[in-house]
């Protein structure tokens, strides 16, 4: 007889196979988001000639099932610079309470210092900044194998006072152009911003009001084709004057002409 | 490195000059990283102007070039006359279709001149037919990369014979000296409107 | 023996629940990995001259089929003493995992700082190559995914090339492509500047041919080859394109020269 309790009571070895619980296993590097769970869709951007415009759907997924559809996804941080989260919401969150800290953090100091801002005549931390910080923090995590499940556009105003916009994803790979777009909106909104600035001299033609139509407007399109999108969205303008973030945004002007020619769209009796 | 394409290593180009057209190959059969033979052309001739490369599973380019002398001979018994370059690209092409699902395992070129304009004409296939007509030049094997990299910076257009074969010399022994699994020499043949000239180049023997 | 274990395997200490067997299910099979990689495509070419050298890469970012960015930079002044490396004498290129890449330059970029610091004159080209050598091999067992160029000019004023793989190995080369294209762009760089299937005609027969006389080119003739190596590339390689960036150091210092390249 097996005297281990452990052994009682449990399927025989010799019938069934010894017992697989390599599941139970925790060795190996810790897990904290191995895959992504409650997900926010595209965030898309574009730079025009005195800042960028952002926008990204109010929606967190959870699978294919429409779970939170009041989730903010575009935060601002000192009235300066944007972030815009596509990805996992729970890695969202850890990261935006991160920022926070340093935003407390250096408005403290600031006004404990006030020689410091009129020394630096700005604020302390600039969107290019941040961005850094970030991009070091994404890179960090995936280097631990506890990646953030995210990818991030941060948009505001470098060290030289021009409009800046980068993106910065899970693996730490950042990059920065005229317009850039996360997840679904690469292959749809891409295209259709770069109609319109395909090279930073085109960009900064652009103006707030025709940057602005452009963005709604890929909105749109990725509302049509989409699946996990939504029409309630938010839009945020980060210009020298501030952020204007607006976060109950509803699309307009939404065209189903084509779905009457099209089946599935619940207008036939097939 | 498993992959039936790359067994036996090779390589093959073609490449269109004014009122010529060159076809080049190695001459290495290879198991994997040992060479074999030295002495491999992958280069068959099916009529004055009707050159046929073939590069891929040695086994298969053995097969389906002859294969093709068998085709080409039938064609030439029915028809009376001798088989057109184009012709002959869509005979291969249909033949490879027909083993649509389980294909000789080869990448073949064809280059020749047109019987009746004297055009020069090139094309390329997949392993299953499907064609890619070109106006410049064709590669195929596993130094297919290299090879396009030679090409597309050493090829201009109308070239005469001796500067395109200058050209299609240097592009593939360039090309199969970076490839471990083709060179050991190499077969060009220059082919004009009356005169088909065959030169074997030594290369490196390593 | 038999009435201690039910299991043919456990023929020794038998399990514990922290400890359980690991047999039958694959490696893996369960539990999807984070793969903390990615291929940003692009490519990389370096040659070096009698009294320069010269650096070169695309400036797309790609990620799958999507271009992420048109000017995204590969090659790098490092060592310099500022932030906009006015001062550098050295430039590092790096291609395959972008993130990887930059990190990797930055590493780099700091220890030639360090070096500096203590020793109060720049990093020769020899030692940073060796450095980064090490550096590499460092993270042996989790690699920066990198394809790494290393220029400058030697201490006798010559140009300098060091090729790496993303483990450390490394050599000194006349010249050296990297990246998704260098298949494409190796050859030719052989042929054309190392005169390599190059014969004087009439030299002799078969292997007693005589090889052309290697000579070093010049800045014009490498701009030049440069350039037609990229167009190449471009033409047939979907992730090489949009801008080709360039860093020509020379004992003046280092100059940048941006071209454009197709961007289909």
């Amino acid at each position: 007889m097996d005297h281990r309790p452990q052994a009682w009571g449990r399927p025989r070895d010799d019938v069934y196979g010894a017992y697989d619980g390599s599941y139970l296993n925790h060795g190996g590097p810790k897990n904290a988001t191995q895959s992504p769970v409650v997900t926010g869709t595209s965030v898309i951007a574009l730079k025009f000639k005195d800042g960028v415009v952002m926008a990204a759907d109010n929606l967190a997924s959870y699978g294919s099932l429409a779970r939170f559809t009041d989730v903010k996804r575009l935060h601002t941080f000192h009235n300066t610079t944007i972030l815009g989260y596509g990805g996992d919401v729970s890695d969202m969150q850890f990261l935006s309470r991160l920022i926070l800290q340093i935003e407390l953090h250096q408005d403290y100091e600031l006004e404990q210092l006030p020689d410091i801002k009129a020394q630096r005549g700005q604020e302390v931390m600039q969107a290019n900044n941040l961005f850094t910080f970030l991009k070091k923090q994404m890179y960090h995590c995936r280097n631990h194998f506890d990646p953030l499940w995210n990818q991030i556009l941060i948009a505001g105003f470098d060290d030289e006072r021009k409009p800046f916009l980068s993106s910065v994803d899970l693996r730490g790979t950042s990059f920065s152009a005229p317009s850039l777009a996360t997840g679904f909106g690469a292959a749809l909104a891409q295209p259709i911003m770069r109609k319109y600035a395909d090279t930073e001299e085109q960009a900064a033609k652009l103006t707030r009001e025709e940057a602005v139509e452009i963005v709604k407007e890929c909105m749109k399109v990725l509302f049509y084709r989409d699946a996990r999108s939504l029409d309630r969205y938010s839009i945020a303008v980060v210009t020298k004057d501030g952020i204007d973030l607006k976060e109950n945004e509803q699309l307009e002007k939404q065209s189903w002409a084509f779905a009457e020619r099209i089946k599935g769209y619940g207008t036939q009796t097939v | 490195m498993s992959s039936p394409f790359s067994i036996n290593g090779g390589a093959c180009v073609a490449m269109v000059g004014k009122d010529c057209v060159a076809i080049a190959c190695d001459l290495r059969l290879g198991l994997q990283a040992l060479t074999v033979s030295n002495n491999f052309p992958k280069i068959f001739q099916y009529g004055d102007n009707v050159f046929l490369g073939l590069t891929g599973l040695a086994t298969d380019v053995n097969t389906v070039s002859d294969l093709f002398r068998w085709k080409v001979n039938m064609y030439r018994l029915r028809e009376e006359r001798q088989i057109a370059p184009r012709t002959f690209a869509n005979l291969v092409s249909s033949s490879l279709y027909e083993k649509r699902f389980g294909p000789y395992f080869v990448s073949p070129v064809v280059a020749g001149l047109d019987p009746k304009t004297g055009r020069p004409f090139i094309c390329g296939f997949d392993s299953i037919g499907c064609i890619d007509f070109a106006k410049d030049f064709i590669v195929s094997g596993t130094a297919s990369e290299q090879l396009f990299g030679m090409c597309e910076s050493l090829w201009e257009p109308d070239l005469d014979a001796d500067a395109l074969f200058e050209t299609i010399s240097q592009s593939l022994l360039n090309a199969v000296d970076r490839d471990a699994l083709s060179g050991w020499g190499a077969h060009v043949y220059i082919i004009e409107k009356d005169k088909v000239t065959k030169r074997l180049l030594k290369g490196r023997q390593d | 023996m038999s009435m201690f274990s039910q299991n043919p395997l456990m023929n020794g200490p038998n399990y514990s629940f922290s400890e359980t067997p690991r047999v039958g299910a694959p490696e893996g099979a369960r539990e999807h990995r984070f793969d903390p990689y990615t291929d940003n495509g692009g490519s990389t070419l370096a040659i070096a001259g009698a009294d320069f050298t010269i650096m070169a890469g695309d400036t797309r970012l790609t990620s799958g089929y999507s271009i992420n960015s048109r000017f995204h930079r590969k090659v790098f002044k490092i060592g310099g003493t500022t932030t906009d490396q006015h001062d550098a004498h050295l430039v590092l290129s790096v291609v395959g995992f972008a993130a990887d890449g930059e990190a990797l330059m930055e590493r780099v970029d700091a220890m030639c700082k360090m070096y500096r610091y203590r020793h109060g004159r720049p990093i020769s080209v020899k030692a940073c190559a060796q450095r980064l050598s090490t550096i590499l091999y460092n993270k042996r067992f989790f690699p920066y995914y990198a394809y790494a160029i290393l220029g400058g000019l030697d201490e006798e004023g010559k140009g300098a090339v060091y090729s790496y793989d993303p483990v450390g190995s490394y050599e000194r080369e006349q010249c050296r492509a990297g990246g998704a294209a260098a298949s494409l762009i190796m050859p030719f760089l052989d042929n054309q500047v190392n005169f390599k299937n190059q014969f004087i005609p009439g030299s002799g027969e078969g292997h007693a041919l005589q090889e052309r006389e290697r000579r070093p080119l010049t800045r014009q003739e490498v701009e030049v080859l440069v350039k037609d190596a990229f167009d190449g590339a471009v033409e047939r390689h979907i992730e090489v394109g949009d801008g080709l960036q360039m860093m020509v150091i020379t004992n003046k210092g280092i100059e940048e020269i941006i071209l454009p390249l197709k961007r289909d």
